[in-house]
């Protein structure tokens, strides 16, 4: 059955939707990265709480470019709160591979789903670029944390760290993508919504 | 003939055209939050920092206003009386005092951008910047509902609460399904309800939607926006070497 392809006011409503619930929840986790410790963390807990949503607004998602514009104004919102330009980079990478991805599997399959979510959860690593581009400088700006937090973040990220954090985000993307699943077959489908 | 309804569109136009505020934000994110330019562009900085407060009292938002204030001073608060601490506490009033000083004006700057921009005006602002509707639409829902998504879920925690399901509770691991999924139920009810009302009035149709509300730049837009050219000339020249002050 072809359908039309092209992307209506519902559709793109519903994006702005659960992009809200994705956001929401993104930047709950990430205060928490003012704490150096989690500061790596979060490419672990923000893909596995972001799941539920994104797993949520894959079954709303049956046309082609709706999980690259998702990833596009993921990174604007990046670009609005002080993240700097590298996420609208990233995103605009993810968001292509994850659609063409879900595309692959006809926007039904479920583990092309999970796949799918697993490359959209690298675009975080674009949050860390602006560090690992830019050692010195990245510190430099944020010299009036003090010293403590400076000596505890650069012990936390050394160089070696990017490639981990970037496999992290993938790996804990699927997870999430799984949690997400989890939870959409207890909760979401009885209710309705799914 | 000036028609009753575009009267009071002129009396409801905010102080400033959201392009401008948008810029501002923008600016405020990657100068004040980013740390972008770092100690070289300091009087600036404290200039644009204090930009958020005084629109807040233009539009008269007292009760923003007076948070913002508090936050802030707790901030400063917390960085006068760091070196007079203890070792331990010394080191998390900094943190904390550093984060508040950077972080508030960039929060009150977007709390003032989502309360006095209503949705009409956003996406009118966003046509007349030829922004394609695939960004506009998505970006005007979520605008719409981050209000209405924190409010949804304080009153989801205050619930669970009672059932001891909190962080720190009793039954901590159970937060996690028995918040966000509520949560997200609720959001995605209203959100559905937000996209019929919506569509009923011509989001996303095919032909052009007509929008009344007044957006345009005056005086004080244009003295914002200069000020944005200046700082990102400063910021320029600073990167090329050259010092003002």
């Amino acid at each position: 059955m072809k359908t039309d392809n092209k992307l209506k006011g519902r559709d793109l409503i519903n994006i702005g939707i659960y992009g809200a619930i994705y956001f929401v929840i993104l930047f709950a986790v990430a205060m928490l990265g003012m704490i150096p410790i989690f500061l790596p963390l979060l490419s672990v807990l923000v893909p596995i709480l972001g799941g539920i949503p994104f797993m949520l607004f894959l079954t709303k998602v049956k046309k082609p470019g709706m999980i690259f514009i998702m990833a596009m104004i993921m990174g604007i919102l990046m670009l609005l709160t002080g993240m700097g330009p590298w996420p609208l980079l990233t995103c605009a990478i993810a968001g292509l591979l994850a659609e063409i991805c879900f595309k692959s599997g006809e926007y039904r399959s479920a583990k092309k789903a999970v796949l799918s979510y697993g490359l959209f959860s690298m675009w975080i690593f674009g949050n860390y670029l602006s560090l690992f581009t830019d050692y010195e400088g990245y510190f430099a700006q944020r010299a009036d944390y003090g010293q403590a937090y400076i000596d505890a973040v650069q012990k936390l990220m050394p160089l070696w760290m990017a490639p981990v954090l970037l496999i992290a985000c993938f790996v804990c993307g699927l997870l999430g993508g799984l949690l997400g699943r989890a939870l959409l077959k207890k909760h979401f489908e009885k209710a309705g919504l799914a | 003939m000036a028609y009753s309804s575009e009267r009071s569109q002129d009396a409801r136009r905010g102080f400033l055209d959201p392009r401008t505020k948008l810029t501002l934000v923008l600016v405020l994110a990657v100068f004040v939050m980013g740390g972008l330019g770092g100690e070289a562009l300091r009087p600036v900085k404290t200039i644009l920092s204090a930009l958020p407060f005084a629109l807040l009292l233009a539009e008269r938002q007292w009760k923003r206003f007076a948070r913002g204030i508090l936050m802030l001073g707790i901030g400063y608060g917390l960085l006068t009386v760091m070196p007079f601490l203890p070792r331990a506490l010394n080191y998390l009033a900094l943190l904390c005092g550093g984060i508040l000083t950077r972080f508030v004006v960039t929060v009150v700057m977007g709390e003032y951008l989502i309360a006095t921009t209503s949705v009409s005006e956003f996406i009118s602002a966003m046509e007349h910047l030829h922004v394609p509707q695939a960004i506009t639409i998505p970006m005007s829902v979520m605008f719409r509902l981050f209000p209405t998504i924190s409010a949804e879920w304080k009153s989801i925690r205050r619930a669970m609460r009672m059932r001891g399901i909190h962080l720190g509770g009793a039954k901590a691991s159970q937060v996690l399904e028995y918040q966000l999924v509520p949560m997200m139920t609720s959001t995605v009810r209203i959100g559905e309800e937000l996209s019929a009302s919506a569509l009923t009035r011509g989001l996303g149709g095919p032909t052009r939607r007509t929008n009344i509300c007044r957006i345009g730049f005056r005086a004080q837009d244009a003295v914002l926006l200069a000020g944005c050219v200046f700082v990102v000339g400063v910021w320029t020249l600073e990167l090329c070497g050259v010092r003002l002050w």
